[in-house]
């Protein structure tokens, strides 16, 4: 099976050739290229992922025995979220309690996605025994995710916020 | 300046007794025009005292506000550091945020903030605390305790604790708390006590305790729509408490058990909680902002959370809730 890196450089190879059409065939993967046609990338697994930005247009074709598979892109975006989580930072709770968006019912949230939070901005509150705990971000960056939901009961240490660092 | 004819002003009035004083009179012991006089009695009727006027005759005071002096509340007040520091406000919009922009400037362990007057006075959710002049004890505490931050909770029921041992000491009403922290006399909350935290990460900067105490209100002085679920201890004992006194007793008691709590513990202060309680083993609603809990109220677990038995027999841990005793 070839790998990514090897895919992507027979695309590129091909590309910057005359040839228009490329067909491999190796140990019952078949990979089939095909420049100037309607843009549909497909691949094959494992070969999942083919991201470039290149005119030709990638079809890998496994064994007939094996359905051909579409390229996930939610799959890919999900990867790529994956590699980006790593740098996000979490805002956790410091106390088990009940989360608060806004505050009061009828009050606008502190944050929403996308909101951009300093140091000290307050994204929430957390309340046990009518102790009101104002949470600050304590990053500069931008809120990407808000992951609990207003009223919830939220243990100590819970992420509750994820955050772009700026 | 302004201060002298008001301070001339009281004098005269004192010297007077039941006697009434003429505007013309007035003017000339003081040495303004009878506009001037006429101005500062105003002045006197928004600080909460009442003022007679008889035609020919002239004013008398009536009625004199029962402010507190922090004075008062110093002499003989015996405690190491809460209620050293007190800021007095006439009208101030809330304790709380006055309090909150103190512990910012690093003042003591133990400052408090008293006002007479609250113009935006909160309760949980931010609903609004009704705290008219001179009439209850609007105070906010200051505290930096070296306790994990998952503690400071428990706060909140040690101060519910110190303010019913200091009313039953000087009114010998029988005072119940019900969870986490309302103050209850003949099932009306005549107390409220909300807390607020500041911290950075786990670490506690200052705890701030905000309390509204209904001492001298009368039935009148509650909106319609209290009337029938709060009350003050006024109306609760029929006689008028002393509110500086009752200050002190709180500080006196509130240390006391602060000290025990950070020498040994919640356990001490939940005791004396319990024997205070009055839902637990009772039928209650907890009401939250996702839904109403119905069952038993079996009691506190040593972190200071409720425990409510539903009519299946499963315990739910209440940490924020509206209590309603059914």
């Amino acid at each position: 099976m070839l790998k990514i890196q090897e895919i992507r450089e027979i695309i590129k190879l091909i590309d910057q050739s005359a040839i228009d059409e490329f067909v491999f065939e190796h140990e019952g993967s078949k990979i089939q290229m095909k420049k100037n046609v309607v843009s549909n990338v497909t691949a094959v697994k494992p070969i999942t992922q083919v991201v470039e930005s290149v005119p030709v247009n990638v079809q890998a074709v496994q064994t007939p025995v094996q359905a051909v598979q579409q390229i996930q892109v939610e799959e890919m975006k999900q990867e790529v979220k994956a590699a980006e989580n790593a740098n996000l930072h979490k805002i956790t709770s410091p106390m088990v309690g009940t989360f608060y968006a806004s505050p009061s019912p009828d009050a606008d949230n502190y944050v929403k996605v996308g909101s951009k939070v300093s140091n000290d901005s307050i994204v929430c509150i957390v309340e046990a025994m009518k102790l009101f705990n104002e949470i600050e971000a304590e990053v500069n960056g931008e809120i990407v995710e808000i992951l609990v939901k207003n009223g919830q009961l939220i243990e100590y240490g819970q992420p509750l916020f994820l955050v772009k660092p700026e | 300046m302004q201060s002298d004819i008001r301070k001339e002003l009281l004098d005269a009035f004192t010297n007077a007794g039941e006697s009434y004083l003429s505007g013309q009179h007035l003017a000339d012991l003081i040495g303004c025009s009878r506009t001037a006089v006429w101005k500062h009695v105003e002045e006197l009727r928004k600080e909460g005292f009442e003022l007679e006027a008889i035609r020919r005759k002239g004013y008398r005071i009536i009625k004199t506000p029962e402010k507190i002096i922090p004075d008062e509340i110093r002499l003989g007040l015996k405690t190491g550091f809460v209620g050293k520091n007190i800021y007095y406000e006439d009208c101030i919009d809330s304790t709380q945020k006055a309090a909150q922009r103190l512990a910012y400037d690093q003042v003591p362990e133990g400052t408090v903030v008293i006002a007479e007057e609250q113009t935006a006075g909160r309760g949980r959710m931010n609903r609004k605390w009704h705290s008219p002049k001179y009439t209850g004890i609007w105070m906010s505490l200051i505290l930096r305790p070296n306790i994990p931050l998952s503690k400071a909770p428990q706060l909140t029921l040690l101060t519910a604790v110190s303010i019913v041992q200091a009313i039953e000491d000087l009114t010998n009403l029988h005072t119940e708390i019900k969870w986490p922290n309302d103050i209850l006399i003949n099932g009306k909350k005549v107390t409220g006590i909300l807390t607020e935290l500041q911290a950075e990460s786990d670490r506690i900067h200052s705890i701030i305790i905000g309390m509204g105490i209904n001492v001298n209100q009368t039935v009148d002085d509650f909106p319609i729509e209290l009337q029938s679920i709060a009350s003050s201890l006024l109306i609760e004992k029929g006689e008028s408490i002393p509110r500086a006194a009752l200050i002190k007793s709180i500080f006196t008691y509130f240390e006391k058990l602060y000290l025990l709590y950070l020498e040994e513990g919640f356990l001490p202060i939940k005791l004396l909680w319990e024997s205070y309680a009055i839902s637990i083993g009772k039928i209650i609603t907890a009401r939250t902002l996702t839904g109403a809990l119905k069952g038993k109220a079996l009691g506190i677990t040593d972190d200071g959370v409720l425990q409510i038995e539903d009519q299946e027999g499963k315990i739910h841990h209440i940490y924020s809730a509206d209590i309603e005793l059914n």
